[in-house]
């Protein structure tokens, strides 16, 4: 490991950047209005037009919201980096969010749903949620910087997100979600597909 | 014929150990060498260690900032100061710069303290005191920065969907961070000699017409400093509001009334499911000079399923 640098740049005083991103897959009958917590922080962000402070509070609401539904807990995966350098770490933020766009559809297939013989009493309820978490914080929080691919160190790394609203560590927040609304589905396939680093819990 | 192979080669051993000990003594020549150079390369190491220390102290905010000028140690006379709400940068005229220094010093982590009755008393003028690479502006209490408002609107950019500060025009004012008592405003009940200490200070929130008097919030770093400006006002400080960038996925004329837009889950062409997704980066991605040159160490990082420290998806990710 790189361990004399990182030495050497904390005895320096150097500005410790990590950016670190969750996945989360939920599966049962009940998870979907875990939908609605979600859309309304989208809808909450939106309106505080990103405010740091904002989305912090919605972080800690969906954390809180996912520690409550652990019973739904399918598997999951983190991955996630320290930098020192505040641009390196930015990029990376960046990379991430287009890199957690490209597993879902932002806009629905209208070709196809054109085509749909739609039922409008009838609404399909997705069994399936993958909520991606990603942040980047000043510091440490080891409890993030792990294998988060089991119950107890994932529990953890919720509880230590939350802690980093309030200790005013961070410094991005992203929130993305699949399926977008109730109505939409998600299937073991797309899961399959999309997010193949999953690990069971 | 194995046995007789061994056999020639035993004795082809034993004829040869001048060789032999040749080949130890460049062994031990070798070794003895590696463990010098290792041993004189780390006083070397920590040599370098301490000039990272010296170039690095400023906090990270100015050493990764894109105008941040190196500045040798020593104290300056300071003729003007400018501060950016922009991108929080403050703009020093220095007077008496030695021949290779510009006279213009730019930082984003930039202390400031008032002078000391001494100091007024024997008419010490405004300087700037840098030592070790941080820098601590000494100024008079009716010292006054100019201040170059930014006003911004958020915008969102039509293409990404990214919703961005973007500065409509500047605005130019004044702050003088010392001259509460005068304006007869309660801003920071700092007391004593805290006053005479370098410290780092918010500007207070702007307003229109008439200076700025007083700080929003100080601390002994920049996130003291910035937190201490929420508590106050319940909002973020103008330099990070104009720093994070939001961004989103969804687009807004796509809310209610979308029912018959569902996907069709049964149509095996579709490879994704919806979804949605909204953060905000306060971190300034631009500030990186090296951008094209970088790349993740492997051995760096951590998450679930990477043995050797890489990710679970290990070729998953261009870069």
């Amino acid at each position: 490991m790189n361990s004399w640098r990182d030495r050497i740049n904390q005895f320096s005083g150097r500005t410790r950047y990590v950016v670190c991103r969750v996945f989360l897959h939920l599966a049962g009958d009940q998870v979907a209005p875990l939908l609605g917590v979600l859309n309304q922080a989208a809808l909450t962000a939106d309106e505080a037009e990103g405010d740091m402070q904002a989305l912090g509070e919605e972080l800690v609401m969906v954390c809180q919201t996912l520690l409550q539904s652990e019973v739904y807990w399918q598997s999951a995966a983190n991955e996630g980096d320290a930098f020192w350098d505040e641009g390196e770490a930015g990029n990376f933020v960046n990379e991430l969010f287009t890199d957690s766009a490209q597993r879902y559809l932002s806009q629905p297939d209208l070709s196809v749903a054109a085509s749909q013989t739609t039922d409008p009493l009838v609404v399909p309820i997705t069994r399936n949620i993958i909520v991606m978490l990603t942040v980047a914080y000043e510091g440490e929080a080891p409890e993030l910087e792990a294998d988060l691919s089991n119950m107890d160190a994932l529990k953890a790394g919720f509880k230590a997100l939350v802690n980093l609203h309030y200790q005013n560590s961070l410094r991005a927040v992203q929130i993305h979600f699949s399926p977008a609304q109730l109505g939409d589905e998600l299937t073991p396939d797309q899961i399959l597909v999309n997010f193949p680093e999953l690990i069971p819990l | 014929m194995k046995p007789v192979m061994l056999k020639g080669l035993l004795t082809v051993y034993a004829s040869f150990k001048p060789r032999q000990f040749v080949a130890f003594g460049l062994v031990l020549l070798l070794s003895w060498t590696t463990i010098a150079c290792g041993g004189g390369a780390e006083p070397d190491k920590t040599a370098q260690g301490n000039k990272t220390l010296t170039q690095a102290s400023t906090p990270a905010k100015s050493s990764s900032a894109k105008g941040a000028t190196a500045i040798a140690d020593g104290k300056y006379d300071v003729q003007q100061a400018t501060y950016n709400d922009g991108n929080g940068e403050y703009t020093l005229f220095l007077l008496n710069t030695p021949a290779n220094t510009p006279a213009t010093f730019r930082t984003t982590a930039l202390q400031m303290a008032q002078l000391t009755p001494e100091e007024v008393t024997a008419a010490q003028k405004s300087y700037l005191q840098v030592k070790d690479g941080q820098s601590a502006l000494h100024i008079p209490q009716d010292f006054k920065l100019e201040y170059v408002h930014n006003v911004v609107e958020q915008a969102q950019n039509p293409q990404t969907g990214q919703t961005e500060p973007r500065v409509v025009r500047q605005e130019s004012n004044f702050w003088s961070p010392f001259a509460g008592a005068i304006a007869g405003q309660v801003v920071g009940q700092v007391v004593g000699n805290m006053l005479f200490r370098p410290q780092y200070y918010m500007p207070p929130r702007y307003q229109q017409g008439g200076g700025l008097f007083g700080h929003g919030g100080y601390g002994n770093s920049y996130s003291q400093a910035s937190s201490s400006y929420r508590e106050r006002y319940n909002q973020a400080p103008a330099v990070e509001r104009n720093r994070t960038v939001y961004r989103s996925t969804q687009r807004s004329n796509n809310g209610f009334g979308s029912s018959s837009t569902r996907v069709n889950p049964n149509n095996s062409s579709n490879q994704r499911s919806t979804g949605k997704g909204f953060g905000s980066n306060s971190l300034d991605s631009s500030g990186s000079s090296n951008n094209s040159s970088y790349r993740r160490s492997p051995s760096s990082g951590f998450g679930s399923g990477r043995s050797s420290g890489f990710g679970s998806r290990s070729g998953g990710r261009r870069r």
